[in-house]
């Protein structure tokens, strides 16, 4: 196991797309909660009545405890960031016919797939490192004297890295059945973006309530909307509620996608001819 | 008994409909070095592949080291399969990192040690997308020496290396050889098999026509080629000696073939002067790997 950490290891640190994707995650995450912390900030900061009504139905959503779940919200939206470097990761194995060279150098089937879990590991662990202290900056930043509360909701770690790494999964399957990077790049990014949206809005106008199973979706529900989307009326409390009601749910559900996702990937590894 | 390092047993592989192994049975002796010959899509990198797992065959079996086969065995195995296959990204010295991590074979004063002798010292810590094509080459014969395996795999190793370059592995080939190391080599270069190698096998539209040791297999037949200013007359005078296979016209020579270790070139040389004839020409011409390939693999 460590052994072959530290050959995926190797691979990594010297491929410049790794640290490129580290630096625009590191870019976009303080970024896009810095942008909708702003709008948070000219809703609630004057004097009127109206602002005073907002910071009575936001509260500070980027205070702790509830930062955590705030920018895990925000941040997931970029998880085509770590898709693509996912991508690359095992398509650059076809490129440069590694794939077999590994196996000749003396690695097993099982091994090498192994090693990939590894990759999608490590790239899950980074990001989700990325937004744990980015989630901690705007607590800290925005309302220091809540620091007593920072342990509250510390969940949304773990959860942020199941999404993520339930994600990366998808896009690592991809790119390991597609094998040429621009076509799997393609579909994934057509599909995170636009079928799947389409798709959920479709069923949900249709009212058929099985969105929440989409590949995306299922892990997408893990992190709902934060909580001040609940306290606008009536309906919208009724919704978060249900939707946090489900998150257990969602969280079963993606780590068994999840599971099956690498079985097929193991299952087909060890059979297929590796051209 | 001999010790075998590698068995093959009746192994088959096709794609699609095109059969690129038919049955192929083989035996490769420790401390051989063998030669895989064959023309352009005759199944050598295919028999390479699956003995190292790259591609699985459809029926038939292989053992390394007469063992049950496990990945360990490839990591005692030194391979260059087909092509370099490395990360562009990355230096010769970061790549050969990999695949010492890989097969747990060598040392970091190791890879200073093969990049060395495949001369790539002074280039090392460039990357491999810079690198040439010779280069690439000899960076992939870097990683299958590192660490002194016991087998050797080379798949056209001499590819895309210069006239000194092929020397230089040539040379490197032989020297391994002596040192007890296994060796086997795919090639269409007949001359090179028929210089370095001990065992040959040939191999055609996937059928394994014949394989042995280099001598068993080319001196099934001795060649004697003669030559008199009237070819038509020493033709039919010789057509009635004994012991003659049969005769070729070739150059304005004629190739007279007899069975192994027949031919007698003073019997020669006497039947034609007895029949009238002068010889301006009369050597005994050892078959060459090239006559018995083409031979043996021509329709």
């Amino acid at each position: 196991m460590s052994a072959l950490l530290k050959i995926e290891w190797l691979k990594i640190k010297k491929y410049p797309a790794f640290w490129w994707m580290l630096a625009i995650v590191m870019l976009t995450y303080p970024s896009i909660n810095y942008m909708f912390y702003n709008v948070y900030q000219q809703v609630t900061q004057g004097k009127e009545m109206t602002n005073s009504i907002a910071k009575m139905l936001l509260g500070n959503p980027f205070a702790f405890p509830e930062t955590f779940h705030t920018v895990a919200y925000f941040s997931s939206f970029f998880v085509i960031l770590p898709g693509i470097l996912v991508i690359m990761l095992i398509t650059n194995e076809y490129n440069y016919r590694t794939h077999k060279q590994n196996i000749i150098d003396g690695w097993s089937r099982k091994e090498f797939m192994a090693g990939k879990l590894i990759d999608v590991a490590i790239i899950s662990f980074v990001v989700m490192t990325v937004f744990m202290l980015v989630a901690m900056g705007f607590g800290v930043y925005t309302d220091p004297d809540n620091l007593g509360r920072i342990a509250e909701q510390l969940h949304y770690i773990p959860m942020f890295y199941l999404q993520t790494f339930a994600q990366l999964s998808i896009a690592f399957l991809l790119g390991y059945l597609v094998k040429k990077a621009f076509i799997a790049l393609g579909i994934f990014v057509f599909y995170y973006l636009v079928v799947e949206n389409i798709l959920v809005a479709y069923l949900k106008y249709k009212k058929i309530p099985i969105t929440r199973f989409l590949p995306i979706e299922v892990s997408d529900n893990i992190l709902v909307a934060p909580a001040f989307t609940g306290n606008f009326g009536k309906d919208s409390k009724e919704a978060y509620l249900l939707s946090i009601s489900l998150v257990n749910q969602q969280v079963i559900l993606t780590i068994l996608y999840t599971v099956i996702i690498w079985l097929i990937c193991f299952k087909v590894h060890s059979k297929r001819d590796l051209n | 008994m001999m010790e075998k390092v590698l068995q093959l047993t009746e192994v088959s592989k096709s794609y699609g409909s095109i059969k690129a192994l038919k049955e192929v049975s083989l035996t490769i002796p420790k401390g051989s070095v063998f030669g895989i010959l064959g023309p352009n899509g005759s199944g050598k990198t295919t028999l390479m592949s699956i003995v190292l797992d790259v591609l699985g065959a459809d029926s038939g079996t292989y053992q390394w080291f007469c063992q049950p086969q496990t990945a360990n065995d490839r990591k005692r195995i030194g391979s260059l399969l087909e092509t370099p296959n490395f990360y562009h990204y990355l230096s010769a010295v970061d790549n050969l990192k990999i695949t010492s991590a890989i097969s747990g074979r060598g040392t970091n004063a190791d890879i200073d040690a093969v990049l060395e002798i495949v001369k790539l010292s002074e280039r090392k810590k460039s990357k491999f997308s810079t690198y040439s094509l010779g280069m690439k080459q000899r960076l992939a014969i870097a990683a299958a020496l590192l660490g002194n395996p016991e087998v050797l795999l080379l798949d056209e190793p001499t590819n895309g290396l210069d006239p000194v370059g092929i020397l230089e592995i040539r040379e490197l080939i032989k020297r391994l050889a002596k040192n007890g190391i296994t060796i086997i080599i795919a090639s269409h270069l007949l001359d090179e098999v028929e210089k370095i190698c001990s065992h040959v096998a040939i191999l055609k539209r996937g059928t394994l026509l014949t394989s042995g040791p280099v001598d068993e297999v080319l001196s099934n037949e001795d060649i004697v080629e003669i030559g008199s200013s009237d070819l038509k007359a020493l033709k039919d005078c010789l057509a009635g000696m004994d012991n003659v296979l049969s005769i070729k016209e070739d150059n304005n020579r004629l190739q007279v073939h007899f069975p192994a270790g027949t031919a007698n070139m003073e019997a020669v040389n006497q039947f034609c002067f007895n029949k009238g004839i002068t010889l301006n020409l009369l050597l005994n011409k050892k078959k060459s790997l090239e006559t018995k390939f083409f031979e043996l693999t021509n329709d």
